[in-house]
């Protein structure tokens, strides 16, 4: 099963510092120039999250300026539907931009947690969504004198577009709902996927009607070109850096399968080649979204890291059967076109802010850690690893592992075994303590959520500062 | 689940808030400026002391005071006059009112808003309502329509104007 071509096993006698250079292996000790050398424009989450709060107040001023006072209940309960409604046209924007792969996001907060903020703000727009609607009926109807049903009823009928931005409406509740949690553990994730695209054609359909009806818009012709170009602007964006990019990269890159190799009973990892791929400065830690150009694969796109550093000639990456997707994988054939989208992801050694380094992984979530074991830079015996898994047959790596540590003069510590056999967590605060100067280590943390979660707090209670402890969630 | 409730209550907590603010800073109910003619603003007993002037008032109206508004004197003693157009936001508002012997036996607004179906909506309710307060009240001063705020001002003002016409 062994490719020759495979370029994970580390040839013996690699040297300790990697050949590569760049951001991966600064050239001194003091942590200040750990920094790496060429900084991409990155928005950090306080900046985002203070631009995105920026646009949410000259929103709701759209209104406040709009508005010279309020008379009445019915007055009151309109006005709120209108700042929900805004609000929500606002936050179906930003939700769009998240998920744009924008260059500074990915670059500053990182594939895991835009995918979190996005889930976390889709909930909240969806609430948004329902309130305005029921809002601006009742406060329509209560000024009316007549009734919800019968004010429902008239603001479908002979209202501008409101008939399509009310199916908008139902289209984002829908999607809202198959992403809740229930909903998700039943559903592939491919399936739920898709469904998210119909989020496009909602808000296709919710555009006009907020031009036709919002008192914010009708009278007013900057707010209305202001507002157009922020939706151009975003999905300009999308459609560049989703589509286009991708596209001219992949008709360079041509890339295709040369392997498939079993890990593990459930595991397998797939190499990729193709042309000019010293380009792509993927970086170890980082992943791709893979589509696989085959029948009933080709539309479906998946995030995998690359489980060794990205070669030249060579991209590896490595997936546990988790889903139909993952299993379809085992029949690729070799010479399979792949289009890939990438690299993403912050889990780089460009985190680094200290001489040590620690890497804690648990599952599948040695993939991105084997790849920086074997090539972050640290002097013979300041990088460790340890390697959590469940059941013997399961761990990956083994072999390329151990060449690493000997060749490298890292320690290795690999843990095999359910808890009651090993008489308690392995990762718990009470076992890392055992480790010496745990404190002025830079920690990468990867695994399940539920072992991140653990492993972070007991980290935090040693004394590890959060700045220095780093981690990449799977669940996207 | 904290997050949850957190993000529910800190956004009803604000929409509260500006709409409270917006809701005190909401001015008394809109006295018309005294738009064309130096009317003073208390025209309270316009409707009991001009009574007797309506007949007189007639000759004045056809004698050409009809500039900017319309009005029409007859020989019984009946006086329809339009008030000036007040412009709103949503559209101009111009009231008519008709008086026999200078008491006032209708009011209505012959111009408001009906671009959208919201205009049309609130004004198929605020304008009558508008209309019925003019016409018991006899002056101005006149309540707003909640949910019709800038077409009860268009209105008022119109009104005035139209008052202070009937009166010269």
């Amino acid at each position: 099963m062994e490719s020759a071509l495979a370029p994970a096993a580390p040839a013996a006698g690699r040297p300790i510092r990697p050949a590569t250079t760049g951001p991966q292996s600064p050239s001194q000790l003091s942590p200040s120039q750990l920094a790496p050398t060429r900084q991409p424009l990155r928005a950090e989450p306080p900046v985002a999250l203070g631009l995105i709060a920026a646009g949410a107040v000259a929103t709701i001023g759209l209104w406040w300026v709009n508005t010279p006072y309020i008379s009445g209940f019915g007055d009151w309960v309109t006005s709120a539907g209108r700042i929900t409604g805004l609000l929500a046209g606002y936050a179906v924007v930003i939700l769009v931009a998240l998920m744009a792969r924008l260059p500074p996001l990915e670059n500053g907060l990182g594939a895991d947690r835009l995918a979190r903020w996005h889930s976390m703000g889709g909930r909240y727009t969806v609430c948004l969504i329902v309130a305005h609607g029921l809002l601006i009926t009742w406060g329509y109807a209560f000024t009316a004198h007549t009734n919800v049903v019968h004010q429902g009823w008239t603001l479908l009928r002979s209202y501008p577009d409101v008939l399509a931005g009310s199916v908008a409406g139902l289209l984002f509740v829908g999607v809202g709902v198959s992403s809740m949690r229930a909903a998700r553990r039943k559903l592939a994730y491919e399936t739920w996927y898709y469904l998210h695209f119909y989020t496009y054609l909602a808000i296709a359909l919710a555009f006009s009607h907020q031009f036709a009806n919002g008192a914010e818009f009708m009278t007013n012709q900057a707010a209305r070109i202001f507002w157009a170009a922020l939706y151009i602007a975003v999905f300009g964006a999308l459609i560049w850096y989703r589509i286009i990019g991708p596209l001219v990269k992949n008709s360079r890159h041509r890339l295709r399968v040369v392997s498939v190799v079993a890990e593990s009973p459930t595991a397998l990892s797939v190499l990729v080649t193709g042309d000019h791929l010293e380009e792509l400065a993927a970086q170890p830690g980082q992943f791709f979204r893979w589509r696989f150009l085959t029948k009933g694969m080709w539309w479906a796109s998946n995030p995998y890291s690359l489980s060794a550093p990205a070669d030249p000639r060579m991209l590896r990456f490595t997936v546990k059967y988790l889903g139909d997707h993952s299993r379809a994988l085992a029949r690729l054939t070799p010479g399979t076109r792949v289009f890939a989208e990438g690299p993403y992801g912050t889990f780089t050694g460009q985190r680094r802010t200290q001489r040590r380094v620690l890497l804690i992984a648990a599952g599948v979530g040695i993939t991105p850690l084997r790849a920086l074991y074997e090539s972050i830079w640290a002097w013979p015996g300041e990088l460790a690893l340890i390697y959590r898994e469940s059941d013997e047959r399961e761990v990956l790596f083994r072999r390329e592992l151990e060449a690493i540590a000997a060749s490298r003069h890292a320690k290795l510590d690999i843990i095999v075994g359910s808890r009651a056999r090993l008489g308690g967590d392995p990762l718990s605060a009470q076992s890392l303590a055992r480790i010496p100067g745990l404190a002025d280590n830079d920690v990468y943390v990867c695994g399940p959520d539920a072992m991140e979660t653990t492993v972070m707090s007991a980290l935090r209670s040693l004394g590890v500062p959060r700045r220095q402890i780093h981690t990449e969630s799977f669940t996207f | 689940m904290r997050r949850v409730v957190l993000a529910v209550t800190s956004t009803v907590a604000v929409l509260v808030l500006l709409l409270g603010f917006k809701s005190q800073s909401a001015p008394p109910v809109t006295k018309p400026s005294a738009s064309s003619s130096g009317s003073t603003g208390t025209s309270g007993s316009t409707d009991t002391g001009s009574t007797s002037t309506g007949s007189g008032s007639t000759g004045s109206s056809s004698s050409g005071s009809t500039s900017s508004g319309s009005s029409s004197g007859s020989t019984t003693g009946t006086k329809t006059v339009t008030g000036d157009s007040a412009d709103t936001r949503y559209g101009p508002v111009q009231v008519k009112i008709t008086a026999v012997n200078g008491k006032i036996t209708s009011v209505d607004a012959i111009d408001y808003p009906q671009n959208d179906p919201r205009d049309q909506e609130i004004n198929s309710y605020a304008i009558p309502q508008l209309n019925q307060e003019a016409l018991a009240a006899g002056t101005a001063n006149i309540d707003i329509v909640s949910g019709a705020t800038y077409t009860s001002d268009g209105y008022v003002q119109s009104l005035q104007s139209a008052l202070d016409k009937l009166k010269s």
